[in-house]
């Protein structure tokens, strides 16, 4: 194995990296914020409305986990077109990546609405909190403490897993910058060498800052390490 | 004229009728005991007061004014006037034990900041717990947690108080502490209705006791009348085996 590294041409560009990057975490946290929205909802539907809304929320849940994250934003991307709907890539990216996120979240807050302790609504009704109350002050506190550590490790996973599938419909985050500056000078494996490092970073950080934000908010002791 | 007047309440689960028509008053300052079996419903007759279990016929007069249950709107008259205290605490667990007593008196009633801060401080110092404000309940032990809860009931400044077996679910060695608590609010003129099994306590502090089987009143009266003498079978073969301890 005689291969030379040379790592001065990524370095030269190492700046479109970082635009790519900063992509991947905006598309990151676009993407969890409005799928955690969609499954806030879903699940208070899931957990008390009637049967045909659930139905409609369990149809919804069922064909986005079982099927690729990468089919549904080709269905958005060149699905579609067909029927006259054209967005660019980026928001179908974004679109798909949120409604991909909405599904496992809905799963995911789903198990925190059913936790949520009845006693303590049961207090809050009696010192004469109404329902909207209740839900901002215990209901959603709660399932927020009891499912932190499982929606911090979904933002991992849509940040990483999630935004990559982008490069493959053309939008320039981090893969894709990747992929775009190396097919240019063919320095494929240096490129992707800093870009895994660059990713790692990118988690590392997003990870501490989730951590310190549980234990700021929710008192949850999480382990960075 | 009685501070708090309950005629003929009757209420139901499902199809199963549990209160079959209870009726019992008590002045201000009084303290009621409801006393009884498991299952008599003396924790849902408190429950219905509150507006938890709905009642379906008869009524409740707090100060000669009759309480609306008919709708989560109308029962707030209800729950401003009576607050709560539960065999469990039900504290909120995700707060402190200074929001768990601020928080309804400064987002639900609006009142102002510094005198809901004086008053949960004065509260906290009545129950003996003035260093645990910025506690989180699982800090404190069980008898703590219910001191909590009996100052977050008062921070609403309810004209009665309403104890469901507060210290049912205590250690034998924490008992004491909430009871010498709730012997401070009775010192104190609180006008309260207590479910208990503490028999010593209730004869302590209780102007009336109430004793109830099976959804309905069996006998009522001082506590030395039904303790020492009751009048009823019911009566005699319960107390004959709770008083033995």
């Amino acid at each position: 194995m005689n291969y030379r590294f040379q790592f001065g041409v990524v370095w030269d560009n190492f700046h479109e990296l970082l635009e790519g990057a900063w992509l991947t975490f905006q598309l990151g946290v676009f993407a969890f914020a409005g799928g955690a929205l969609i499954g806030l909802f879903c699940a208070a539907v899931k957990t008390y409305a009637p049967r045909p809304f659930r139905f409609i929320v369990d149809a919804y849940v069922v064909f986005i986990t079982n099927t690729p994250a990468l089919i549904q934003i080709y269905f958005l991307y060149f699905g579609l077109p067909e029927v006259g709907l054209r967005w660019s890539n980026e928001a179908c990216l974004l679109i798909g990546l949120t409604l991909n996120a909405g599904a496992y979240l809905t799963l995911i807050l789903r198990a925190g609405f059913i936790s949520a302790r009845i006693t303590e609504i049961e207090a809050g009704q009696t010192l004469g909190m109404s329902l909207l109350q209740q839900v901002r002050y215990i209901i959603v506190p709660h399932i927020a403490k009891a499912v932190y550590p499982a929606l911090a490790n979904f933002f991992i996973v849509v940040l990483v897993m999630g935004t990559s599938v982008g490069a493959l419909i053309g939008v320039d985050e981090l893969t894709g910058q990747a992929i775009n500056l190396s097919s240019v000078n063919y320095r494929w494996l240096e490129y992707f060498t800093v870009v895994a490092g660059m990713y790692v970073v990118l988690t590392f950080i997003a990870s501490i800052g989730l951590a310190l934000l549980g234990q700021w908010a929710f008192r949850v002791k999480a382990r960075i390490f | 004229m009685a501070h708090l007047a309950v005629s003929d309440v009757r209420a139901k689960y499902g199809s199963l009728e549990v209160l079959k028509g209870i009726s019992f008053s008590i002045e201000k300052g009084e303290i009621a005991a409801l006393v009884g079996p498991s299952g008599s419903g003396k924790s849902t007759v408190l429950r219905a007061l509150m507006g938890l279990t709905p009642i379906t016929e008869g009524s409740v007069e707090i100060a000669s004014e009759r309480m609306n249950y008919s709708s989560a709107k109308e029962v707030r008259a209800a729950r401003d006037r009576m607050a709560i205290v539960f065999q469990a605490y039900n504290l909120f667990q995700n707060m402190t034990v200074m929001q768990n007593l601020t928080l309804a008196p400064l987002k639900i009633k609006k009142w102002p900041k510094a005198e809901v801060e004086a008053e949960a401080r004065r509260l906290l110092g009545l129950v003996g717990l003035s260093d645990k404000a910025d506690a989180y309940s699982d800090q404190l032990s069980g008898g703590q947690q219910q001191r909590v809860a009996l100052a977050r009931g008062l921070a609403l400044k309810p004209q009665i108080l309403l104890l469901d077996e507060v210290t049912s679910a205590l250690d034998p060695e924490l008992v004491g502490e909430v009871l010498d608590a709730i012997g401070k609010l009775a010192a104190e003129g609180m006008t309260m209705v207590i479910v208990s099994h503490e028999m010593g306590f209730v004869r302590e502090v209780a102007d009336k006791v109430v004793f109830m089987d099976a959804g309905q009143i069996v006998e009522s009266g001082a506590p030395a009348e039904i303790f020492d003498a009751p009048k009823t079978d019911r009566a005699r073969d319960f107390f004959s085996k709770v008083l033995r301890h």
